[in-house]
């Protein structure tokens, strides 16, 4: 779930396209009329190329034009003026709730049989909830240099050769597909917020500031490529998919 | 015997200079070492107005980036559909593009730390990865390189798995397929005009 609210904020993620590349037979001769030209190269790292199913574009790019004007009118004011709590304090609840996550983190490495991830992200969990005071810092990564190594059960299925399925464009969670979607729902049962005695509101207060702090840090992804892209749909999605796909490799 | 002494003296100057037409260092990771810090040092320089921080890191990045492979690259088979005007008017405009896009992101991270992990070279291939130290996270970078007479050129930029060029492609492609390659080239003129008038989109749309 966190993840998805990441993507929301277009941390640069996102997917490929469905568009059927027409099967074009044997590639027309080239005809190098240009002698000047270097010889043409092909770059083929495209053949590993990721693209997204999206059988629900239409209705994706609606719910997408709707996570922007929430992003833009709401969201993003909302982070704009939280940032009156000074950096190092946003950075350290940052901190605070991604050693809150390091359950599904552990679980979805093990699951992978990925026990030296699994094993830093304990040894992360006892340091920083330790030395790095419940968590508000980070002192596994920034003295230690034992990175987070972001899991979930989307790649958990994923590594065990679960297809993407189809991409979907959730209302504020952002960009999904069929796979991580599930993935997500597992993973809110690793999530100790899920556990805590607490109210629905206060929940989603939690997470609600949560979203907002991680916006507040974030450096305009979201902006850049609304300004950069010439279609910042497709471009959300190739990147979520890339990145999607990306992880799982890893 | 007195031969293969003088022919050993022979060898000194050429091997030195050998050594001074390939200085230690000139493999594609210390090529990019070279050049981000670059960017990254003129940036950072506050003395520098805008504009000509803006010609100076262009006149970098045009020497080390390999445009027209890049190009190549996001065209993909449009390529070859496209005619060799249309193949030049898209090299000097994605040219355009990316330079502005790279900036961009990268003056973002100015403040962060930059560590340079590895480089694994292929023939005339290579791959560069970096880790951009923020604040929250580390977040990777690898810069894709091929082998020119004159040295390494970047030909694709990976930031968190996401490769810069595939991303282009998938919409060029669409692009292309909706409006040709001409409404493509329309729509990237376009959008280098809108980077450049100095109005924030931010909120428009």
């Amino acid at each position: 779930m966190k993840h998805a609210v990441s993507c929301l904020l277009a941390v640069l993620l996102l997917y490929g396209h469905w568009s059927p590349v027409a099967a074009e037979g044997p590639p027309a001769e080239p005809l190098l009329s240009d002698q000047a030209e270097p010889p043409e190269e092909f770059f083929l790292d495209e053949e590993e190329e990721v693209r997204a199913f999206d059988p629900i574009e239409p209705f994706n790019r609606g719910v997408f034009w709707f996570n922007d004007k929430f992003y833009f009118y709401l969201l993003k004011p909302v982070a704009r003026a939280y940032r009156v709590v000074p950096e190092p304090a946003r950075v350290s609840v940052s901190n605070f709730f991604s050693n809150l996550y390091t359950p599904q983190r552990f679980v979805n490495s093990l699951l992978q049989f990925r026990f030296r991830d699994g094993a830093g992200e304990l040894f992360r969990f006892v340091m920083n909830s330790t030395i790095g005071i419940l968590g508000l810092f980070d002192p596994a990564r920034t003295v230690a240099g034992i990175s987070r190594k972001d899991e979930d059960f989307g790649q958990t299925l994923g590594r065990f050769g679960a297809g993407g399925g189809f991409y979907m464009v959730w209302p504020f969670f952002g960009p999904t597909n069929l796979r991580d979607g599930l993935g997500g729902l597992v993973d809110g049962f690793l999530d100790p917020v899920y556990y805590f005695d607490i109210k629905a509101w206060e929940r989603f207060g939690i997470k609600a500031l949560d979203t907002v702090n991680a916006t507040s840090l974030d450096k305009d992804t979201y902006e850049s490529i609304k300004e950069e892209a010439l279609d910042p749909y497709v471009t959300i999605r190739n990147a979520y998919s890339q990145r999607r796909e990306g992880l799982i490799r890893k | 015997m007195m031969g293969k002494r003088y022919g050993v003296l022979l060898c000194v100057p050429l091997l030195v200079g050998m050594l001074s037409i390939a200085p230690a260092g000139t493999g594609p990771l210390e090529q990019v070492r070279v050049t981000v810090d670059e960017i990254i040092t003129i940036l950072r320089n506050g003395q520098l107005e805008s504009a000509v921080k803006r010609e100076k890191i262009s006149a970098v990045v045009r020497q080390k980036f390999d445009f027209r492979a890049m190009s190549q690259s996001t065209l993909s088979t449009n390529w070859r559909k496209a005619s060799p005007d249309e193949q030049a008017r898209f090299v000097a405009l994605f040219s355009e593009l990316l330079e502005e896009t790279y900036l961009r992101r990268i003056d973002a991270y100015t403040d962060e730390d930059v560590k340079y992990v590895r480089e694994d070279i292929r023939d005339t291939r290579a791959v560069v990865d970096t880790v951009i130290r923020s604040k929250t996270a580390d977040i990777p970078v690898s810069y894709k390189l091929v082998l020119r007479s004159d040295g390494w050129r970047v030909y694709d930029v990976v930031v968190e798995e996401i490769s810069l060029i595939s991303n282009f492609r998938s919409s060029y492609r669409e692009i292309v397929q909706k409006e040709g390659i001409s409404g493509l080239l329309a729509r990237m003129e376009e959008k280098i005009q809108e980077l450049r008038s100095p109005v924030s989109v931010e909120g428009a749309k």
